[in-house]
């Protein structure tokens, strides 16, 4: 595109495209604040904001907790990454649910769970929001004993917990 | 312009249009679930999430509408051709990062599946046809101005 063009039109288009940010914020805070489902403007993100629940508990387990329970057998560990993931390596013994598939996953992994049964979810990273995600999911599924492990896949392996692949 | 190009012209804002309009909805339905996959992200800070889930659909919806209607056509083409190539920048820093999530581009619902080569590509045609609309936007009304001129 010649400069000139490019010069003559630019003023136009910064102008109509601030009118069109202004309008969008002027909507976007409006429609919120005048809706039921609205979110506040401005929310605590930290791990521990996101796994707080309505009534004040967190859904996230310490790792000390959570490897107590793997050695007396007495929780269910649910890997949320992806299959590929999961086939690479998992905590010895966790089923694969993928949060992106839980849909078509769920109820051949939920086969003989009680959903009394502690169920700790993990995926990999410190904002990683799958293991999240489906704890909310379970617990709307009925599920009543719910925790999540934040960073579960590098924590476990960081401190040489047992692990293992899947031949699939 | 001739009538080759006008034809383009017009094919481009109504594909973008109807693009961006349809991208905007789920989000707009569904804000909780989009700042949520703009967390997904983890480019923007905390403060900022909440604010760019309200406000982004609302932009998409208002520049689609203006790319329908031809109107304000510097600007709203201006803002698809910057938002593409945002998004697509984002893509690539995400998939560079081996980030295992969900795009948010179209739907705000798990469904969508995890962003992959196949958006990119999709996000890269996009942009291609938004940097063909502001070329001809700014060249149609160049020479609108000019013929103005002589006709003075």
């Amino acid at each position: 595109m010649p400069m000139s063009i490019l010069r003559q039109n630019l003023p136009d288009a910064f102008r109509e495209a601030c009118f069109i940010i202004v309008l969008s914020i002027i909507a976007g805070l409006a429609v919120n604040l005048a809706r039921t489902d609205s979110i506040p403007f401005i929310q605590d993100w930290s791990t521990e904001g996101r796994l707080s629940q309505d009534n004040g508990d967190s859904l996230a387990i310490p790792l000390s907790e959570a490897k107590t329970l793997f050695k007396e057998n007495k929780a269910i560990f649910l890997d949320a990454r992806g299959q590929e993931l999961f086939n690479e390596g998992h905590i010895k013994g966790a089923r694969s649910l993928p949060w992106h598939e839980v849909d078509d996953y769920f109820p051949e992994v939920i086969k003989g769970m009680d959903r009394e049964s502690l169920v700790i979810t993990y995926c990999d990273g410190e904002s990683c929001n799958l293991s999240h995600d489906l704890a909310i999911f379970l617990k709307n599924m009925g599920f009543t004993h719910v925790k999540v492990l934040v960073n579960g896949w590098t924590v476990w392996g960081e401190n040489n917990l047992p692990i293992e692949a899947s031949d699939k | 312009m001739n009538s080759f190009l006008r034809f383009f012209y017009h094919l481009t804002r109504l594909v973008l249009g109807a693009v961006f309009i349809y991208a905007s909805l789920g989000k707009i339905l569904n804000p909780g679930a989009f700042a949520k996959i703009v967390f997904n992200y983890q480019v923007l800070p905390g403060e900022l999430i909440n604010l760019t889930a309200l406000i982004l659909p609302w932009v998409e919806l208002i520049l689609g509408a203006c790319l329908l209607s031809n109107r304000w056509m510097t600007g709203a083409s201006s803002i698809a051709a910057v938002l593409m190539t945002v998004f697509i920048g984002l893509i690539l820093f995400n998939l560079a990062r081996g980030l295992d999530i969900r795009c948010g581009c179209f739907s705000t619902k798990p469904e969508e599946g995890p962003m992959d080569k196949l958006t990119l590509l999709r996000d890269a045609l996009f942009l291609v046809l938004a940097l063909c609309l502001v070329g001809l936007t700014y060249y149609k009304k160049t020479v609108y101005h000019k013929n103005q001129l002589y006709t003075v």
